[in-house]
């Protein structure tokens, strides 16, 4: 009749039995019950009344905190903390973070349901339902049903239950207390935060006696250990002890030619373009400037940016008189080091290649401005050449 | 009902004059398209409950089996669709043949090819009905076992048929439309559309029948179990609705962004949005409670919902090709008054004459007894 009560057990011979005996027995106003069967009993819950579990609303409210907080912190992060375009995509590009949602979603509802359930709900830790060591166990778990009044707020009246059982038909009606070891105490917790705490220290150490002693199996390591030195390592053959040496002042790479304009006056004169004219150049100039300066120029060198919706910056515009009057070497400078917004592209296009788009931008200005008589020259010229032909 | 559809009947007819042929078929086509996916759903819902040996379904299986018969009728509404090939799919168009994908598709798309896989799916579909409803509605009178027997046998059968039709049929009516547009899992796409809808629609009858007393034993544990249904093949419909989307949307290839370009911008962008809304969200969160699975009101009002999204969902497929702007008037609402009204003329004969319960099927009394718990 005190704390220590688990419940008041009482044992009935059929399923239907059990579910007669329920409702006599909340009527004597013992509603708290459990009951134990060897089996899955349809009609159960009802008769039992059992309230409607609490967690689905706490799957819920975890799974949209998931979902809210993805959202949230990939919008802050990719919109506001550090707007990063990706794949030419809008800023707010809320397509690419649902994935993410939805894993997160499903992973903290799987989680709250399946830890809320154990440790919320069924109370773990508990150890050894008294149930387990009840007289009536042989029996419930082979051919009979039990119920069990179980203490409403910690108090029951066990004569009481045991006589409404009685009542209802229940047979070898036994009182269970609340065994000692039942409960999980200060002693438990502090054994298992000690248990956790070394099993830690003992893994971490194993693993890290492991890896200094087996060698470690690195599968495809012929790219990463040649006979050679990266750069920046030490080595002891120059006695400086460095593996890579500064070339020696004045060095040139082969077929390099310094540009020794300072200024665009300079550059006019001094940068003179030493490619033969052949339709071979021309080509490789129109390959080389689709490749690199198109994005931004525009193939016909408008500069009418293909990027222009996210694109700030306003290229040069080719075909401008400003442009065509340029000298050919002012052009060169300008792709070798660059202009304004515009980066060097030295590291990345031969000087071979300069000098080949310079041609392929004056083809390029040639072909937007062609002056009328172009076309009175070009035409007999044509005829010329055909009428040539059928004569051989 | 007869007035409903006689009205409808001179809306459609009205429709061909006042707004030509092109209005005309665009809208034949979309309920072609809708009656397909309902017809089939439910004879997936039929088959798939014959392939698990499920028995507490056994009691409302004649909802589907009702909603099927409108399989047969598929062939003459299929047949006057075949008049919009000309008209409105872009792989018949002269100059057609000059674009790189549809030369590629030419061996694909062309007239006697496509005739022979619409008349072989349209015979697949007949056949499957005769042998799945008619063998299950002769049951009642034979009282024969082995009858269920061959339906569990043919069912797997029916499901490669399915799977192969169904795809077929969303390449040829829907995606072709524009002809250069591919997407492969579009034919998964119709067939969460299809599942969902026949649900919808089988949810709907069996709540008709249980008012007029003619589905006695049906309780509230088999509609949470039909509700649970719905709420999975809705979740279903929206991962695949948005994978779909989501790949064509990240890789931004101009030769399938375009499609999803016509119908999320401009005058459709409020269709896209009530679609992805209206057929994921809102039956996600009203069933997702499971006293909502087992409440009546909440299931009709979610079912009539639901179909209502289907007719969006292929109204937003199909309508884009009419041109810029959202097509939608009394044309539509015309078309909408004939379908389903003749539907339900076709579904209700059905109720009337036969039995709506299978009498005949050696798991009913098992199906009666189900309990959740």
């Amino acid at each position: 009749m005190s704390e220590s009560v688990f419940g008041t057990l009482a044992l009935f011979p059929s399923a239907d039995a059990l579910i007669e005996a329920i409702p006599k027995v909340r009527k004597e106003g013992f509603d708290r019950l459990e009951a134990f069967t060897p089996y899955p009993v349809h009609g159960l819950d009802d008769a039992l009344g059992l309230p409607k579990s609490r967690l689905g609303v706490l799957v819920f409210i975890m799974a949209a905190i998931a979902a809210i907080g993805a959202f949230a912190f990939e919008w802050w992060t990719g919109t506001v903390s550090y707007p990063l375009l990706t794949a030419g995509k809008a800023y707010n590009g809320w397509q690419a973070w649902v994935p993410v949602m939805l894993e997160g979603t499903i992973l903290f509802g799987t989680f709250t349901a399946g830890l809320a359930m154990l440790f919320v709900f069924n109370k773990l830790p508990y150890f050894g339902n008294p149930v387990l060591h009840s007289k009536a166990i042989d029996e419930i778990t082979r051919d009979r049903f039990a119920l069990m009044v179980a203490p409403d707020h910690g108090r029951l009246d066990t004569d009481a239950a045991a006589a409404a059982l009685r009542a209802a038909g229940g047979e070898a009606v036994e009182m269970l207390p609340v065994p000692h070891y039942a409960k999980a105490g200060f002693r438990w917790w502090a054994r298992t935060a000690a248990a956790i705490a070394v099993a830690c220290v003992v893994a971490g150490l194993g693993t890290a006696w492991a890896i200094r002693t087996f060698p470690t199996t690195r599968p495809m390591i012929e790219m990463e250990s040649q006979p050679r030195l990266d750069a920046e390592a030490a080595d002891s053959f120059f006695p400086n002890g460095r593996g890579m040496q500064r070339p020696p002042r004045g060095t040139v790479p082969r077929a390099y030619v310094p540009i020794l304009a300072t200024n665009a006056a300079q550059a006019g004169q001094a940068l003179i373009d030493p490619l033969p004219a052949t339709a071979r150049v021309l080509e490789r100039g129109r390959r080389m400037f689709n490749i690199h300066c198109a994005v931004c120029h525009d193939r016909l060198g408008t500069g009418k940016a293909w990027l222009d919706s996210t694109y700030e910056a306003q290229p040069a515009d080719l075909q401008s008189a400003t442009m065509r009057e340029a000298s050919d070497g002012m052009l060169y400078r300008v792709m070798s080091e660059g202009y304004g917004t515009m980066p060097a592209y030295a590291a990345d296009i031969s000087q071979d290649d300069r000098w080949a788009i310079v041609r392929y931008i004056r083809a390029l200005q040639r072909s937007q401005n062609a002056p009328a008589r172009d076309l009175t020259a070009a035409r007999p010229a044509a005829g010329a050449a055909h009428s040539s032909q059928r004569e051989r | 009902m007869w007035i409903l559809a006689a009205a409808g009947a001179a809306g459609v007819a009205a429709t061909y004059l006042a707004d030509g042929p092109q209005r005309f078929l665009a809208d034949w086509l979309l309920w072609f398209v809708f009656m397909v996916c309902v017809a089939l759903g439910a004879l997936f819902l039929v088959a798939l409950q014959h392939i698990t040996g499920a028995t507490w379904s056994v009691p409302l299986r004649r909802a589907p089996e009702f909603i099927a018969t409108l399989t047969p009728w598929l062939a003459p509404v299929g047949l006057i669709a075949l008049f919009a090939l000309p008209v409105l799919f872009s792989w018949t168009q002269p100059g057609a043949s000059s674009s790189t994908p549809l030369v590629l598709k030419a061996a694909w798309l062309n007239y006697p090819f496509f005739m022979i896989r619409l008349v072989l799916c349209l015979a697949l579909w007949v056949l499957s009905y005769n042998i799945l409803i008619k063998g299950s509605i002769g049951q009642d009178t034979s009282r024969n076992a082995s009858v269920t027997v061959r339906l569990r046998r043919f069912s797997p059968v029916f499901m490669v048929i399915l799977a192969l039709t169904l795809t077929n049929f969303a390449f040829d009516w829907v995606s072709s439309l524009e002809a250069a547009w591919y997407s492969d899992m579009f034919g998964v796409y119709l067939f969460a559309g299809a599942a969902t809808s026949a649900l919808a629609a089988t949810l709907l009858a069996v709540i008709y029948l249980r008012r007029r007393g003619r589905l006695p034993g049906i309780t509230a544990d088999h509609l949470y179990n039909l509700g649970g249904l719905l709420f999975g093949f809705t979740i279903f419909w929206g991962y695949i609705a948005f994978s779909q989307y989501l790949l064509q949307w990240y890789a931004n290839l101009p030769e399938e962004v375009f499609w999803f370009q016509q119908r999320t911008s401009g005058a459709m962008a409020p269709v896209f949005i009530l679609l992805g809304i209206g057929h994921f969200f809102v039956p996600f969160f009203a069933l997702m409670s499971r006293n909502d699975k087992k409440n009546w009101k909440r299931l009709r009002w979610v079912s009539v919902w639901v179909l209502f999204m289907e007719f969006v969902d292929v109204f937003w497929l199909i309508s884009p090709v009419l041109g810029k702007g959202v097509h939608f008037g009394w044309p539509e609402l015309a078309f909408a008054a004939f379908f389903l009204a003749g539907g339900l003329l076709v579904i209700t004969r059905g109720m009337r004459e036969q039995q709506n319960v299978p009498v005949g099927d050696p798991f009913l009394p098992a199906g009666l007894e189900f309990h959740l718990r």
